[in-house]
């Protein structure tokens, strides 16, 4: 440990010298004027001030000049300057959903997230001082698990059918099928689940509303079947080859091949599939956002998934966000930082699951 | 690995085993088929043939399927057929069947023993070790047969004998909503037809390896089947519905076309051409949504493509892989997931009231640039990846330096997976609305389309040049829909608000099936321009 803090500046140091032995003054010059002038530009926009435009034109003039001087070094550091924009974008989501959440959470603590009594009054009660996220975290927790109930099972075994059994002239139609499955807009589901599978359930099993987790479950489920193919065919199809034709040699038939070899060689990345699927489910907002009642409450006993209740956390920050105020608006931010975190922590998962794979393959392991 | 231990020759004939396969997997398949149409009403479900009701029919279905099953079972046990069947029928039968054993026995329990909240837990259990064993135990040929086939006679004799007819309902105590015969007999009439296939398939085989890859097979290719049916049907359903109102109007040669002051026949098209709302429009049409979510796109790829690329290149070209690669790769994965609503509420906190103050088309664009940029990040670093390491060497090896290379040699290869990419990440974007209805979106009836291009104007002050129309908000053709779904009553007395709704979600469907299309086609193109060079 007490090595690599000795360690870590004395690197830094000598890299920093090699870089400037290497780089021309000028171009330094521009790096430091460049980052002088978007610090300022951001900081300005920050503000609100109407002078933004001062540095953004500085900064358009210092590029400009450095391109024509040096080009490569401002090629260089323009690419790096995009880079760190993109990580910087998710930083500031990042603090703004937290800050803009603080009020509520001084008000009601964890009880935010955890507060289930009086049923009735957990959302605006008391006079509005009560602001409790329970009942929309129950209800994206049940669309998203009979979401998963119907997409994990189907999506892998779509996954298996394209990669291993399709012959080549299907798979060419069935694969860009899927994906275009993934391309229709989420409204548009939730248009169809609004006129045609809240009306059905309505109709012939009378439940007590139009509209239900139960329905919005199953959609959601259909949306999120793609995701889940693509991903776990990508990772079948990364299974090398020679590890099916060893197994095919030795005798086995293709399907014992898939069932023996190769799903287990992809485990992780049909897992990853199916848990960035889990992601879009919680995340889905439109489709659930015309179908569900928007009445929040707790379902009695937890799997009545046809009753009248049906909030979940994009719903309500999607009905309610564009005119909220105050300690609503914070709740709603609030939910925002939940799903946030919960979506984030399946992507990282699968993310490394992937990585995993990545090195299992290769035999690193 | 194989657990094969004898093979059968096969002859030119076919075998009867085979014969009473084929008619187990014909009559499933049937019945799959005719389930899937009493769901969707395309038959009545009062309806007669033969004096028989269609749900009577479906359960004889399920008493001959599960009839052929067990004959086929019991005589190849008996030696009788020329089938190879492996000692067990194996764990994974054994725990499906037993599930199945055990949903049977709570059923039967709470029917028979007067719905006792406590009995249906050990006839559960009692069931579905029964189940497992019967299935694991016995020969193949008998274990992967029989107990499934009594499953399917009991639901079948129940169904035929009329026991479950289209009246009766299943109330239970826990759901708010009630089950009806109608609804419920072609449900459980998929699930046995889909079991009755497997196991038919198996039996086609001959059991042993090559039966349960037929069994798999069938089932996977059967709910494939199913998934690409369901999409066709969605699509199908948008088609027929919205064709109608989006051609109210329309004629071939009817309206004019002005070219260079001469008046040219030219079709007239008011769905697409006209305003939504306003007072002297007979034919409302969704021209302001089409041109604000070609705004939105334009905003959002101009935003994202130079930013996403030039970060792409970074991380491929210039940064060695460690740490920092990583936690970019993490940020670009994060943004990526981050649900869409999430980057609306991002948009409301720290862009509006910093550039318009209120819901406007330039925040609209930054928020799905925002969500564009990943996605342009990961496909442009995959096609700048997958660009071969001789071109880089070899124009290393001419002298040139590391930016001129880039610039004219791994840029250009990589730009077809790249164009691919963003084409793909629009249709996305295109068909967002989460974030819009937080940051963008305005009159649910615009009566005008959005002035962007005309209404730039120099000012003595800062910012130097403002544009009214960047700064207001405007409609999105998947806004549009949502506000057409959640507003009361259309305007008009032409369509009704369900009408309209089906008009543009078609229009919406065609932009974003366009936008897939063009994607998937040129990466086909390229991909075979590449093996073919």
């Amino acid at each position: 440990m007490l090595q690599i803090l000795q360690d870590g500046p004395r690197r830094i140091t000598r890299r920093a010298r090699d870089y400037r032995s290497r780089t021309e003054d000028g171009a330094i010059a521009m790096h430091g004027l460049v980052g002088v002038w978007l610090l300022l530009a951001f900081l300005l926009f920050f503000l609100g001030s109407q002078w933004t435009i001062v540095p953004v034109l500085g900064f358009l003039a210092t590029v400009g000049y450095g391109w024509v001087r040096y080009q490569a070094e401002a090629a260089k550091g323009m690419t790096f300057l995009t880079t760190i924009v993109t990580v910087a974008i998710l930083a500031l989501i990042i603090s703004f959903l937290l800050l803009r959440s603080l009020p509520v959470f001084g008000q009601m603590g964890l009880d935010l997230l955890t507060k289930t009594q009086p049923a009735g009054d957990l959302w605006g009660g008391n006079g509005g001082q009560i602001w409790s996220l329970t009942p929309m975290m129950v209800g994206t927790a049940i669309t998203t698990i009979i979401a998963t109930i119907v997409a994990a099972p189907l999506g892998v075994a779509g996954a298996v059918f394209i990669s291993e059994m399709a012959p080549t002239r299907v798979r060419e139609i069935v694969k860009p099928g899927i994906e275009l499955m993934a391309g229709i807009p989420s409204i548009t589901y939730g248009f169809i689940g609004l006129t045609i599978v809240n009306q059905y359930l309505y109709t012939e099993f009378r439940t007590p509303t139009i509209g239900n987790y139960f329905a919005a479950g199953i959609m959601i489920g259909i949306m999120a079947l793609p995701t889940i193919v693509t991903v776990a065919e990508d990772a079948l199809s990364t299974v090398p080859e020679s590890m099916k034709s060893g197994s095919l040699a030795m005798g086995s038939t293709e399907w014992q091949t898939t069932k023996s070899v190769t799903l287990p060689a992809a485990l992780s990345g049909v897992s990853s599939g199916i848990l960035l699927g889990i992601g879009r489910a919680m995340g889905e907002t439109m489709a659930a956002t015309v179908m569900l009642s928007h009445t929040k409450g707790f379902p009695t006993p937890f799997i009545d998934v046809f009753g009248g209740y049906g909030e979940t956390l994009t719903t309500v920050i999607a009905f309610e966000g564009g005119n909220a105020s105050g300690l609503q608006m914070s709740a709603l931010f609030a939910g925002g930082v939940v799903l946030f975190f919960m979506v984030m922590v399946l992507s990282t998962t699968s993310l490394f699951v992937e990585w995993r794979m990545e090195k299992k393959l290769r035999g690193e392991q | 690995m194989s657990n094969v231990r004898k093979t059968a020759l096969h002859s030119g004939e076919s075998t009867t085993s085979e014969l009473a396969a084929y008619g187990v997997l014909g009559v499933s398949f049937a019945a799959f088929v005719a389930s899937w149409a009493l769901i969707f009403q395309w038959i009545d479900e009062t309806a007669t043939f033969g004096g028989l009701s269609v749900l009577q029919l479906l359960g004889l279905c399920l008493l001959v399927a599960a009839g052929g099953l067990v004959a086929i079972g019991v005589v190849s046990r008996l030696g009788a057929l020329d089938t190879t069947p492996s000692n067990t029928a194996g764990v994974t039968v054994g725990v499906v069947f037993g599930l199945l054993w055990s949903v049977l026995g709570a059923l039967l329990a709470t029917t028979f023993l007067g719905g006792g909240t406590v009995l249906w837990i050990p006839a559960a259990l009692v069931f579905g070790a029964a189940g497992t064993v019967a299935s694991v135990l016995p020969r193949e040929d008998i274990g992967s047969t029989v107990p499934v086939a009594v499953i399917l006679a009991l639901l079948g004799g129940a169904i035929a004998l009329g026991r479950i007819n289209a009246g009766w309902t299943w109330e239970p105590a826990w759901s708010s909503a009630v089950f009806p015969g109608s609804e419920l007999v072609p449900v459980v009439v998929i699930f046995g037809s889909l079991l009755g296939a497997w196991s038919g398939a198996k039996a086609r085989e001959g059991f042993g390896a090559q039966g349960r890859e037929a069994g798999a097979f069938a089932l996977i290719g059967t709910v494939v089947f199913g998934m690409l049916a369901v999409l066709l049907l969605l699509i199908g359903f948008i088609v027929v519905n919205g064709l109608e109102t989006v051609l109210t109007g329309a004629a071939l040669f009817d309206g004019t076309l002005s070219l260079f002051g001469v008046s040219l026949p030219w079709v007239s098209f008011p769905f697409l051409t006209n305003v939504t709302g306003g007072l002297f429009v007979e034919i409302p049409g969704v021209l302001p949504a089409t041109i604000g979510t070609l705004w939105l796109v334009f905003g959002a790829v101009l935003f994202a493509v130079p930013l996403g690329v030039g970060a792409a290149v970074f991380l491929t070209e210039y940064a060695e892989r460690g740490r920092f690669t990583q936690v970019v790769e993490v940020a670009t994965n994060g943004l990526w997931s981050t649900p869409s609503i999430v980057f609306g509420l991002f948009g409301l906190a720290f862009l509006v009231p910093r550039i318009s103050g209120g819901n406007s088309v330039l925040v609209g664009q930054l928020v799905l640039g925002f969500m564009l940029l990943p996605l342009v990040l990961i496909t442009s670093r995959e096609a700048i990846l997958a660009v071969p390491d001789e071109y880089r060497d070899a124009s290393a090896a001419l002298g040139v330096t590391k930016w001129q290379t880039i610039r004219s040699v791994v840029v250009p290869a990589a730009m077809p997976g790249t164009i691919t990419g963003v084409i793909l990440g629009v249709g996305r974007i295109a068909g967002e609305t989460a974030p819009l209805l937080l940051v963008f979106g305005g009159a649910p009836y615009p009566s005008n389309t959005p002035n962007i291009l005309t209404s730039f104007q120099l000012t003595p002050n800062p910012p130097f040049v403002t544009n009214e129309a960047l700064l207001s908000p405007a409609s999105a053709l998947p806004y549009q829909l949502y506000s057409t779904i959640t507003a009361g009553v259309f305007p008009k007395d032409i369509f009704t608000n369900q009408q309209f709704g089906w008009g543009t979600a078609l229009v919406l469907l065609l932009v974003v099936i366009g936008l897939y299309a063009i994607g998937v086609g040129s990466r086909l193109y390229f991909r075979r321009k590449l093996h073919h060079e």
